[in-house]
C-alpha cells in the first residue's frame, strides 16, 4: 500500500515509521528541510520538500497514486485542506485528517460528506481524554483498553514484590480464576516485551497485561494489592482544552472533581463552563495548595498542563503528598518510559494516541479495533469471524497461526471465551488476537487471506 | 556504532561476491579455461562469509551514520581483496599488480597493469569486466537489492556509497530503489550488448564493453582499446552509452516513467551536457588543422571528450600524437566528471556548479558589501552546510591529487605523467599521459606507487569522506 504523509512532525514520523515498518510504501511531505533531512536518514521513506496545501507539492508527491492520505500538520486548517483537496481532486479513497477543535470536526464532516471515499478525522485531545477516562475505573493500571464490547479489559499492572503473583507460574492462573478465567497476555521484563505461555512466571518488577472479565476485576486488585484512595475525587492539573474536557466527562458522571489552573483568565473561563467541579486557581506544582485542597486523599491526580515536564513534577508531587494515582500528560517519547519508572502510573501521550488511531485505520477492514500495548511491541486485534476464515476449523494449537501469537478471547453470543489449545473458532464468533509489533503484518495477511 | 551487525553486513556481502563467481567460473568450464582460480576464490569468500555471518547474529540491526561509513568503506576493501585472487591464483599477475586490477576494476577506474590484455583468458576478461560493472552501480546497492537485510538506516549505507552531494530515492523504499536502478542499469547494458552485436561486434566483446562502459570503467578486451575495432559505428553506441552513463540515473527513471519535463528542466543535466559540447567544440577547433576530414575528426573529439568527462577512460585514437593544446584539456577534463547519481566517477558536475555559483555570489559580494547573495539551485536557496561541504570535499581532492602527483614524481616520473596519473586514479578514469598514455599501462610503476594509487582509486569512488572519517580519532570513540 501506498501512504502519504502531510506534515513531518511527531505525529506524522512516528506514523510514518509504523506504516515503513509494515512494509507499506511512504511519502512524507514536510517544508521544514532539516528536519526533512532527519526523516530520510532515519526511516525508510521518500520525502519531499515543501507546503502540503499546494497541488504542485502533493503531486510531485505521487498523491495520484497514493492508497490513503494522512493530514497531520500542526495546523487544524492546513489539514483540512489537504484532506479534502486529496478527496476533491485526487479522489484518494481513504483520507485521515488531524484536527483537534471540535467545530472543525464538524465542517469537515459536513464537507467530507459530500465528496467520494472514506474520512475519519483523529482528535489528539479527545483520544487523550478517552485515555484517561478507560484508565480512571481500574485503579493500579498503567494502561487499560476494552474488548469485545466491554466484555473484557485488557489492563496492565505492576507486579509488585510480595504480592501472590510473585513467582506464579501462567499456567496456575486457571486455578486461581476457574470462571470466569482471566488470562496473562503479554509481559514487559526490563528491556524485553513478549507473549506468555503456560509455563512462564511471574516476577516482582514485570509488568504485566491481563485479559479480564470486568466482574472479576475486584478480585485481581485485591491479589495485587492495590490501593485505593479514601475518598473519590479526581483532581486535575490545568484547563488545557484536555483538562477542560475530562472536567466536563467526569461532572457528567456525577464524580467530584477539582481543576487547578495558574492563569487568571483560564481558570476563569473554565469556571464559567463547569458546573461543580471546584476551580482553583494554583500552580500545578503548588504544595501548599494541594495540600489544602486534600490531595492525599484524591483518588486520582491528572496532569494536563500543555508542559510535558511540568506535568511530570507535579505528579511526583501529587504522589509524595498522597494521592492513590497520578497520571501525566507527555507528549515527548524518550519520555514516556523513563517517566513510568519514576512512579507515575500512567503516561498519556496524546500524540502517539493519535498515531495509534491512524494505524488502526489503515488496518481497518480485515479487524474490527486494534490497539498496541507497551510503546507499540505488543498489538491486539479484534476480529469478526466470516465464513471462509482461516480461522476456522482445526483446534487452535493446529490453526497455524503466526508464531508468537495468541487467541486471548472469544465473544460467542452473549458469553465471553477464554479458549484453550483444543477448542476451535466457530463462525460469528469474535476473536481477541495478540502478537508481538513485528508480527503484525503476519497476522494480518492470515486474518484477511481466505 | 553497532560493530556486530557491521560485521555481519560485510559477510553477507562476500556471500554476494562468492556467487557472483559463479559467473565467470561457469564461463571458465564453457570456454575450457582453467576453472580452479576461480573455484579457490570462491571457496574463500564463500567459507570466510558464511563464518562471519555465523558468528555475528544479532538482533540489533539499526545502523548510524558511522556504521555506514565503515560498512561501505570495508565492503569495498574486502571486494577489492577477493576480486584481486582470480588474477592472483591463474599466476597471470603477482600480488600487487593483481590488487591494483580489482582495485581499477571495482572502482570503474580502467587504468591496467597487464601489457597484452588479448592473452588472458576469456573467463579472466569476463571477471575483469564484471568487477566494473558491479562497481558501477555499486556493490553495497546490489547486496541492497538482492537482500532483505536491512532495517533502519540502510539509507546510511545508500548515502555512502552512491556519489554526488545528495542521494535521491526514487522509489518510497530503499531496497525498491535500489532494485530499480539496477533495473535500469542492467536495461541499459543489455541495450548496449545488442547494439554492438549489430554493429558487427563478437557476443563477447559486445558483452565485456557493454558491461564497462555502463560503469563508465573504460576496461577493454583489446590492448588498443574500443579503437582496435576500427568501426566508426562501434564508436557511436560507446558515446551514446558513455553519456547515458555519465548521467544521473533518477533523470533516466523519471524520462522513462514519462516526466521528461523534470529531466529537460533539470540544471545539473543541461550544465553537464555544455560541458561535453563545449569542450568537444574546442577539440574539434584544436584537432581541425590535422586534415583527418569532418567526420572523423568530430567523431575522435566527440568519443575523447565523453571517455574523459563522464571517467570511463575508453581510447578510440592514440591522443599522445594530438596537439599540447588537446592533451592539456583532456587532463583538465578530468576536474569535471560525471553527474551525481550516475556511475561517473570525478568531482562530480553538481559540485562543479554549485562551486562556480558560490564563486560568482562571492565576487559579488565583494562587489555590493551588504548585499544579501544566496546561491540558488533549483530556484531553492542551497544551505551554507551543503557549500561549505562542496568546498571541503574541492579542497581534498585537491590536495589528494597534489599529494599523490608528488609521491609520482619523488618515484622519478615526469610531471605529465605524475599529474595525469593521480588525476585518474582520483577521478576513475583510466589513462593518464606520458608513461601511462592511452597506448601505455600502469606495470611500470613500482610496488609502493601502485598501492598508493589504488588507495586514490578507492579515495575517488568514495568521494573520499566515507574513508577518511575513518582516520578520525573520534569515529573510534563512542
Amino acid at each position: 500500500m501506498r501512504a502519504l504523509v502531510v506534515g513531518g512532525g511527531l505525529v506524522g514520523s512516528t506514523l510514518a515509521a509504523r506504516l515503513a515498518r509494515d512494509r507499506h510504501d511512504v511519502v512524507i511531505v514536510e517544508s521544514d528541510r532539516e528536519r526533512l533531512q532527519g526523516l530520510a536518514d532515519d526511516l525508510d521513506v521518500q520525502v519531499v520538500a515543501g507546503n502540503g496545501t499546494a497541488v504542485e507539492v502533493l503531486r510531485q508527491a505521487g498523491i495520484e497514486e497514493c492508497d490513503v492520505l494522512f493530514a497531520c500538520t500542526s495546523s487544524d486548517e492546513a489539514n483540512m485542506v489537504v484532506a479534502l483537496m486529496g478527496s476533491a481532486l485526487f479522489k484518494v479513497p481513504r483520507v485521515v485528517a488531524r484536527l483537534r477543535d471540535r467545530s472543525h470536526e464538524a465542517s469537515f464532516a459536513a464537507i467530507a460528506q459530500r465528496l467520494g471515499g472514506e474520512h475519519v478525522c483523529i482528535n489528539p485531545d479527545q483520544a487523550a481524554v478517552e485515555k484517561i477516562l478507560s484508565l480512571l475505573p481500574v485503579p493500579g493500571a498503567v494502561d487499560v483498553v476494552t474488548f469485545l464490547d466491554g466484555k473484557l479489559i485488557i489492563a496492565g499492572f505492576p507486579i509488585p514484590a510480595g504480592s501472590d503473583f510473585e513467582g506464579l507460574l501462567l499456567s496456575h492462573l486457571r486455578l486461581l480464576f476457574p470462571s470466569p478465567p482471566v488470562l496473562a497476555v503479554a509481559i514487559r521484563r526490563g528491556e524485553e516485551s513478549f507473549v506468555p505461555h503456560g509455563e512462564d512466571e511471574f516476577r516482582a518488577g514485570d509488568l504485566a497485561y491481563f485479559a479480564i472479565d470486568p466482574h472479576e476485576l475486584g478480585n485481581v486488585l485485591k491479589l495485587l494489592g492495590v490501593r485505593r484512595g479514601s475518598e473519590e475525587r479526581v483532581m486535575i492539573a490545568g484547563a488545557s482544552r484536555i483538562g477542560l474536557e475530562l472536567a466536563q466527562r467526569l461532572e457528567a458522571r456525577n464524580e467530584d472533581v477539582t481543576l487547578f489552573e495558574d492563569d487568571l483568565e483560564v481558570a476563569e473561563a473554565a469556571a464559567a463552563q463547569l458546573k461543580r467541579t471546584v476551580v482553583v486557581r494554583a500552580q500545578a506544582t503548588d504544595r501548599e495548595v494541594l495540600e489544602e485542597e486534600g490531595v492525599e486523599r484524591a483518588s486520582a491526580f491528572v496532569a494536563c498542563t500543555d508542559d510535558s515536564s511540568l506535568n511530570v513534577m507535579a505528579c511526583l508531587l501529587a504522589r509524595r503528598l498522597g494521592a492513590a494515582r497520578a497520571f501525566s500528560l507527555v507528549d515527548n517519547p524518550a519520555l514516556t518510559r523513563m517517566v513510568g519508572e519514576l512512579g507515575i502510573d500512567a503516561v498519556v501521550s496524546p500524540r502517539l494516541l493519535t498515531v495509534g488511531l491512524a494505524v488502526q485505520f489503515v488496518r481497518r477492514g480485515r479487524v474490527r479495533a486494534a490497539a498496541a500495548l507497551m510503546e507499540d511491541l505488543i498489538e491486539l486485534v479484534e476480529v469478526e469471524v466470516e465464513s471462509g476464515s482461516r480461522l476456522v476449523g482445526p483446534p487452535l494449537a493446529e490453526l497455524g497461526l503466526p508464531r508468537g501469537t495468541l487467541v486471548a478471547a472469544l465473544l460467542r453470543g452473549k458469553n465471553v471465551i477464554v479458549p484453550g489449545g483444543g477448542d476451535r473458532i466457530l463462525v460469528g464468533d469474535r476473536a481477541l488476537l495478540i502478537t508481538s509489533t513485528a508480527r503484525a503484518a503476519e497476522l494480518d495477511a492470515f486474518v484477511g487471506g481466505q | 556504532m553497532n560493530r556486530r551487525f557491521d560485521l555481519h553486513l560485510l559477510g553477507w556481502l562476500l556471500l554476494v561476491v562468492a556467487g557472483l563467481l559463479l559467473v565467470p567460473l561457469v564461463a571458465a568450464v564453457a570456454f575450457e579455461d582453467a576453472p580452479g582460480p576461480f573455484v579457490s576464490a570462491l571457496l574463500l569468500a564463500g567459507v570466510a562469509g558464511a563464518g562471519l555471518v555465523a558468528v555475528t547474529q544479532t538482533k540489533e540491526r539499526n545502523l548510524r551514520a558511522r556504521d555506514g561509513f565503515l560498512v561501505v568503506s570495508g565492503a569495498w576493501a574486502v571486494t577489492s581483496l577477493v576480486g584481486a585472487l582470480p588474477y592472483l591464483l591463474s599466476g597471470s599477475l603477482g600480488p600487487v599488480d593483481a590488487l591494483f586490477e580489482s582495485v581499477s576494476g571495482f572502482t570503474t577506474t580502467g587504468s591496467t597493469v597487464i601489457a597484452d590484455v588479448s592473452a588472458l583468458p576469456r573467463s579472466l576478461l569476463l571477471w575483469r569486466a564484471m568487477t566494473q560493472w558491479l562497481g558501477g552501480m555499486g556493490i553495497i546497492l546490489f547486496t541492497i537489492a538482492i537482500l532483505p537485510l536491512l532495517g533502519i538506516g540502510g539509507m546510511q549505507l545508500f548515502k555512502a556509497e552512491v556519489p554526488g552531494p545528495v542521494a535521491d530515492k526514487v522509489r518510497p523504499r530503499l531496497a525498491a530503489t535500489a532494485r530499480t536502478l539496477w533495473g535500469l542499469y542492467v536495461g541499459f547494458t543489455v541495450a548496449q550488448w545488442l547494439a554492438l552485436m549489430l554493429c558487427g561486434l563478437s557476443w563477447f566483446d559486445a558483452l565485456c564493453h557493454a558491461l564497462t562502459t555502463l560503469a563508465t570503467g573504460g576496461f577493454s578486451t583489446r590492448n588498443a582499446s574500443v579503437g582496435e575495432f576500427s568501426s566508426p559505428a562501434v564508436e557511436w553506441v560507446v558515446i551514446v552509452f558513455m553519456l547515458a552513463a555519465g548521467m544521473n540515473f533518477v533523470l533516466h527513471y523519471k524520462a522513462l516513467t514519462g516526466r521528461w519535463s523534470d529531466v529537460v528542466r533539470d540544471v545539473e543535466l543541461r550544465y553537464f551536457l555544455a560541458v561535453v559540447g563545449g569542450a568537444a567544440v574546442l577539440l574539434f577547433a584544436v584537432l581541425w588543422d590535422q586534415g583527418k576530414g569532418v567526420h572523423d575528426t568530430v567523431r575522435a573529439a566527440l568519443f575523447q571528450t565523453v571517455s574523459i568527462v563522464t571517467t570511463t577512460g575508453y581510447v578510440s585514437v592514440d591522443y599522445e600524437l594530438w596537439p599540447h593544446a588537446a592533451q592539456f584539456l583532456l587532463v583538465a577534463l578530468m576536474l569535471f566528471g560525471g553527474m551525481s547519481g550516475s556511475t561517473g566517477g570525478g568531482p562530480k558536475s553538481l559540485r562543479i556548479l554549485l562551486a562556480l555559483r558560490s564563486l560568482r555570489a562571492t565576487v559579488h559580494r565583494f562587489i555590493h558589501p551588504h548585499a544579501v547573495v544566496p546561491v540558488k539551485y533549483h530556484g531553492q536557496v542551497v544551505s551554507d552546510g551543503v557549500l561549505s561541504g562542496v568546498a571541503a570535499f574541492l579542497t581534498a581532492y585537491v590536495l589528494l591529487a597534489g599529494g599523490a602527483a608528488a609521491v609520482v614524481t619523488a618515484a622519478g616520473y615526469d610531471f605529465a605523467t605524475a599529474v595525469s596519473a593521480s588525476l585518474t586514479a582520483i577521478g576513475n578514469v583510466g589513462p593518464g599521459l606520458g608513461a601511462v598514455g592511452a597506448m601505455d599501462n600502469f606495470s611500470s610503476f613500482p610496488a609502493a606507487v601502485k598501492l598508493l594509487l589504488s588507495a586514490c582509486m578507492l579515495l575517488g569512488r568514495l568521494e573520499i569522506f566515507t574513508i577518511l572519517v575513518l582516520f578520525s580519532r573520534q569515529f573510534w570513540r563512542h
